[in-house]
């Protein structure tokens, strides 16, 4: 029973740091994947006297993807009903070129207005409309989300690590006498600690298979988070095998120097 | 015979700034039997300590077989230690540990298979008269058992040297004999020099020894 409490004490302030890194990973998985879905459904329209290709773009600010001339017949349709046809012409010949440009990555706004900038300034381009308004007011919204998130992810990852450093106080006080007797009769450092590394690894697995194990199911099954899209739409973000190596390697780390410290503070001189 | 023990002008302290011993001179010699003596508070159990390289030195040369305990790195001190016994007052046994996987403590440490282990635990078991308690606990046995585990264990190597620290401090007068004859048995039979701190020297002890005291900060030999 005791032997139990004394995993446990350590088991569980070690889940709620894996915890910790797996929201941490997921929230980046999310915030690209929310960054590519507004990249993807956003654009900008740029009016030019000349007749301009991609590359002209691009030339201009490499982030551009792509351009698409808008037809002006098309957009003639709509202003020109009741004209005469010789109207209409000269209308068209008179209308400038209109383009859709697609970003090949996220930009926030102060890029956003930089690239609108180097459009006007390059003299190519006559008028630009970015729309960056309903483009970053959720962009910023879920930006402070997440930050609030991390915060919280790096207070509860801090007091966890004090319970686990409390934890092995406890266990140095339980392996004391023994580390110093077998260092009296010579025992090297990996000999000595040979059994508490044992122990925590054996914690260090538990622990990781817990949050795997959670993690998995959710991603599998998917989750139900209240109508937020951006996680119910990339539930498979959840988790992805490269976690559980990442949280694996963390709880070991962890360990390791959990033991080491236990270990290096059994000083011989109190025995 | 060879010196085992040689210290030059050696000074001690067990907390810094509180000298115990000063500018000591002594050797021990291989397969002596020497009894350390002095007051409470002589430095009797620092000096002892300072034979296994538990505290160093302040100043002065104290080695121990050819190791000069000033200047040694940890791997040797650990090798050195091997070939160690150490026996102490209040036993020192891992009570999570049966009185076997204590007694075969050294052995392990020296990377020992687990059937010559076995053979050497039942042998020094056997010797000190504890063959039936090999799967007990420490905690399970009186302190003259726990003492007679204790001297299984420094005995385990065949160590160059013993060190016991009040061995007997503890014990009844019929455990203390025993302890007493086993300490002497590794002297004359192993030629193990044995070292041991206590206040008294047994009444009735039949080998010759050496009898060191301390006293006003010193080591003084007794005739």
């Amino acid at each position: 029973m005791k032997s139990i409490k004394n995993h446990l004490m350590f088991i569980l302030p070690l889940v709620a740091i894996l915890l910790g890194i797996q929201f941490f990973l997921i929230f980046e998985r999310l915030t690209n994947a929310y960054e590519e879905k507004l990249k993807n459904s956003y654009t900008i329209l740029a009016v030019s006297e000349k007749e301009l290709a991609t590359k002209d773009f691009q030339a201009i600010n490499s982030n551009i993807a792509s351009s698409i001339k808008v037809d002006r017949k098309e957009i003639l349709k709509e202003i020109s009903a009741g004209q005469k046809p010789e109207d209409v012409e000269e209308i068209l010949n008179s209308l400038p070129n209109f383009y859709n440009i697609k970003l090949a990555k996220y930009l926030d706004a102060t890029d956003i207005n930089k690239l609108k900038k180097q459009f006007i300034a390059s003299g190519k381009v006559k008028k630009v409309e970015t729309f960056e308004g309903s483009y970053t007011s959720n962009y910023k919204l879920f930006k402070f989300i997440k930050f609030i998130l991390n915060l919280f992810i790096a207070f509860m990852s801090i007091v966890s690590l004090f319970l686990v450093i409390k934890q092995m106080e406890v266990w140095g006080y339980i392996h004391r006498e023994r580390m110093q007797v077998m260092e009296i009769f010579g025992a090297p450092l990996m000999l000595r600690s040979g059994i508490l590394f044992r122990v925590a690894f054996l914690d260090a697995i538990i622990s990781t298979l817990i949050i795997v194990g959670v993690f998995s199911f959710f991603s599998y099954y998917g989750i139900d988070v209240g109508g937020i899209d951006i996680v119910e739409q990339n539930s498979n973000l959840l988790f992805l095998p490269l976690d559980g190596a990442i949280l694996f390697l963390s709880a070991l780390l962890m360990v390791v120097i959990s033991v080491y410290s236990v270990v290096t503070s059994s000083k011989e001189k109190d025995i | 015979m060879p010196n085992v023990v040689e210290a030059k002008d050696l000074s001690l302290s067990y907390e810094k700034g509180h000298t115990v011993i000063e500018k000591a001179n002594f050797n021990i010699r291989k397969g002596e039997f020497v009894f350390i003596t002095g007051p409470s508070g002589s430095g009797k159990s620092t000096l002892l300590k300072s034979m296994y390289g538990s505290i160093k030195p302040d100043s002065g040369l104290l080695k121990v077989g050819e190791l000069d305990l000033n200047s040694v790195t940890t791997s040797k001190l650990q090798e050195l230690r091997t070939h160690l016994g150490i026996v102490f007052q209040d036993y020192k046994l891992v009570n999570e540990w049966t009185v076997a996987k204590n007694v075969a403590l050294p052995l392990m440490i020296a990377g020992y298979s687990m059937d010559l282990q076995q053979t050497q635990v039942q042998r020094l078991l056997k010797h000190v008269k504890l063959s039936d308690y090999a799967n007990r606990y420490p905690f399970e046995l009186s302190g003259g058992e726990q003492q007679r585990v204790g001297v299984a264990r420094a005995l385990a190597k065949n160590p160059m040297m013993i060190l016991a620290d009040e061995p007997t401090g503890n014990l009844d007068d019929y455990s203390s004999n025993v302890i007493w004859d086993l300490l002497e048995n590794a002297c004359v039979q192993l030629q193990t020099t044995v070292v041991v701190v206590t206040h008294k020297i047994p009444m009735v002890f039949s080998l010759s020894y050496r009898h060191l005291i301390l006293e006003n900060k010193g080591v003084y030999e007794v005739h």
